[in-house]
């Protein structure tokens, strides 16, 4: 086992205020890619 | 009037059926024909296979739903398609067979106007000899039946454990060419954690087995994604998280044979090798169905309908690796010989798959197959629903609703281990699934800041999240389709 995340990453990883926070930020985020529409590859959008 | 059919009840088929039902009149008939009896939420399973979740908690029964709303059900089975009828039948049809209640035995020749084939992949563990949920110590989590088994021998392999036996672990993929890898990948830390969370970690040496070329392809080729201030490739990602989990991993592996406790496989090198393990739990290879198609004269038409997969609006045209673009991807998953047939989800043929193809100095094919599930699977399903009910009200053919995968982003919110305070994720967002190199040639085919990953405990919060969002909008309860697919 090699510790590859260090001790201040894995506690900003598992702080819940933080990670609160980033549990907003990510909803939002990936509201944003998923939910931003999709199309086809074939046409141009005019 | 027109009769939609819907075979199949997962993600796909029940998003078609909710918005069908919801955006037509009751005039229309909405029917789906499904083998299964329940609902389920599949992302959940990974749960079920550590014990932190009951099967219940992730599926709900399919008739009173349907009853309530004014869906059609058959728990039934589909066997061959009529696209056009038979010489008695002039309508087209499906001829199924129905697996339970009164009817069980029975076939019927279901007719439709519009047909929605949703019936997802075959687990195929014939694939692999000695592949087996429940036998030769090797599990599955494909269905909550396997992973309520994968939980039954994890635990009495933790009992042992607890009793000083020192045991291997192996997740992955069980053939050289499986996809789902990130159900695999979510399994392997889930396990790893539970192990740490009964203090028996140090008792487990845990290896991850797959057909991936590189840590971190999931069968998408891998990613540049945006990672805090970095820019991290995949494998870079999937790496850190393994070594800091203490994981071996054994890439490019074609499993091929399984015996109580011994997996075989054959690596891209063309060396055959063997690795032996406790418990193991390996994604099978997926299959079509094996459907029939016949034409009025009942003639075999199956190669205008399917090509493993079903034959939907891809150019299936055979071409070099070099030579794949993006526009090869279907947009509106419908049949091109007979246009009311659609195939959303993981139902249609793929024009290719999306990594590198490989094979090993043997010849034998070690590599993934294109993962297709989830939300591009939702996604697909409602166009296909807006088409048809577009086509319907205006009494034209409207195909007005694209979605090419090549052209749309996926979220993957891998569980990284359970737990309120303690649990975390790998969020993983790709825009879009199917590398576009024309657009962004720089950053191998997709859209940096769109595709990102994150890890923590925020990605647990997510996950559980949409476990339940999802169930909610399952159950059509108020406003669910305000929920997006």
């Amino acid at each position: 086992m090699t510790q590859r995340i260090s001790k201040y990453q894995r506690f900003k990883m598992m702080n819940p205020i933080i990670q609160f926070f980033k549990f907003i930020y990510l909803s939002l985020k990936i509201m944003f890619v998923v939910a931003s529409g999709h199309g086809g590859t074939r046409v141009e959008k005019k | 009037m027109s009769k939609i059919l819907i075979l199949g009840a997962g993600i796909s088929g029940h998003v078609a059926a909710s918005h069908l039902r919801r955006k037509l009149s009751k005039e229309h008939e909405v029917v789906v024909v499904s083998p299964n009896s329940n609902y389920q939420w599949i992302p959940s399973n990974i749960w079920v296979g550590i014990g932190r979740m009951k099967s219940k908690e992730i599926l709900f029964p399919l008739a009173p739903l349907y009853k309530k709303k004014g869906i059609g059900y058959k728990q039934a089975k589909a066997i061959s398609f009529f696209p056009e009828g038979d010489k008695n039948q002039p309508k087209p049809y499906v001829l199924s067979e129905y697996v339970a209640g009164d009817k069980k035995g029975q076939q019927e020749k279901i007719t439709y106007d519009y047909l929605i084939n949703a019936t997802g992949p075959k687990l195929n563990f014939e694939a692999t000899e000695g592949l087996i949920p429940g036998e030769n110590r090797t599990y599955s989590v494909c269905t909550y039946s396997h992973a309520d088994h994968a939980w039954h021998g994890l635990k009495a392999l933790i009992d042992e454990m607890k009793t000083g036996k020192k045991v291997k672990i192996l997740i992955g993929t069980g053939h050289g060419s499986s996809t789902c890898q990130g159900a695999a990948f979510e399994y392997i830390l889930n396990v790893e954690q539970e192990l740490r969370r009964h203090k028996v970690r140090e008792m487990a040496e845990i290896t991850w087995i797959s057909n991936e070329h590189k840590l971190g392809d999931f069968g998408m080729d891998g990613m540049l994604l945006s990672y805090g201030s970095m820019t991290l490739k995949s494998y870079e990602m999937v790496e850190m998280i393994f070594e800091d989990r203490g994981i071996k991993w054994i890439l490019g592996a074609g499993v091929n044979k399984i015996e109580d406790g011994i997996a075989h496989y054959e690596n891209l090198e063309g060396s055959y090798k063997t690795e032996t393990y406790d418990f193991a739990m390996l994604i099978p290879a997926f299959s079509g169905h094996g459907f029939k198609a016949f034409d009025k004269n009942e003639n075999d038409i199956t190669e205008k309908l399917f090509k493993g997969f079903m034959i939907v609006d891809a150019d299936y045209t055979p071409k070099p690796y070099e030579e794949w673009s993006v526009k090869d991807w279907p947009e509106t998953y419908q049949n091109p010989t007979y246009q009311n047939i659609f195939a959303p989800g993981i139902a249609f043929a793929p024009p290719h798959a999306i990594s590198k193809p490989r094979k090993s100095k043997n010849g034998t094919v070690i590599s993934p197959a294109p993962p297709r599930t989830g939300m591009p699977s939702g996604i697909t399903a409602k166009l296909v629903a807006d088409n048809i009910i577009d086509t319907i009200k205006s009494g034209k053919e409207s195909l007005s609703h694209k979605g090419s995968l090549g052209n749309m982003g996926a979220a993957c919110i891998a569980s990284a281990g359970y737990g309120l305070t303690q649990g975390s994720g790998v969020s993983i967002t790709t825009y879009p699934i199917v590398p576009d190199y024309e657009k962004y040639p720089n950053t191998q085919g997709r859209k940096l800041g769109k595709t990102f990953g994150e890890i923590g405990l925020a990605g647990h919060w997510l996950k559980l999240a949409l476990h339940y969002a999802f169930i909610y909008k399952a159950k059509m309860r108020p406003f669910w389709w305000l929920i997006p697919e």
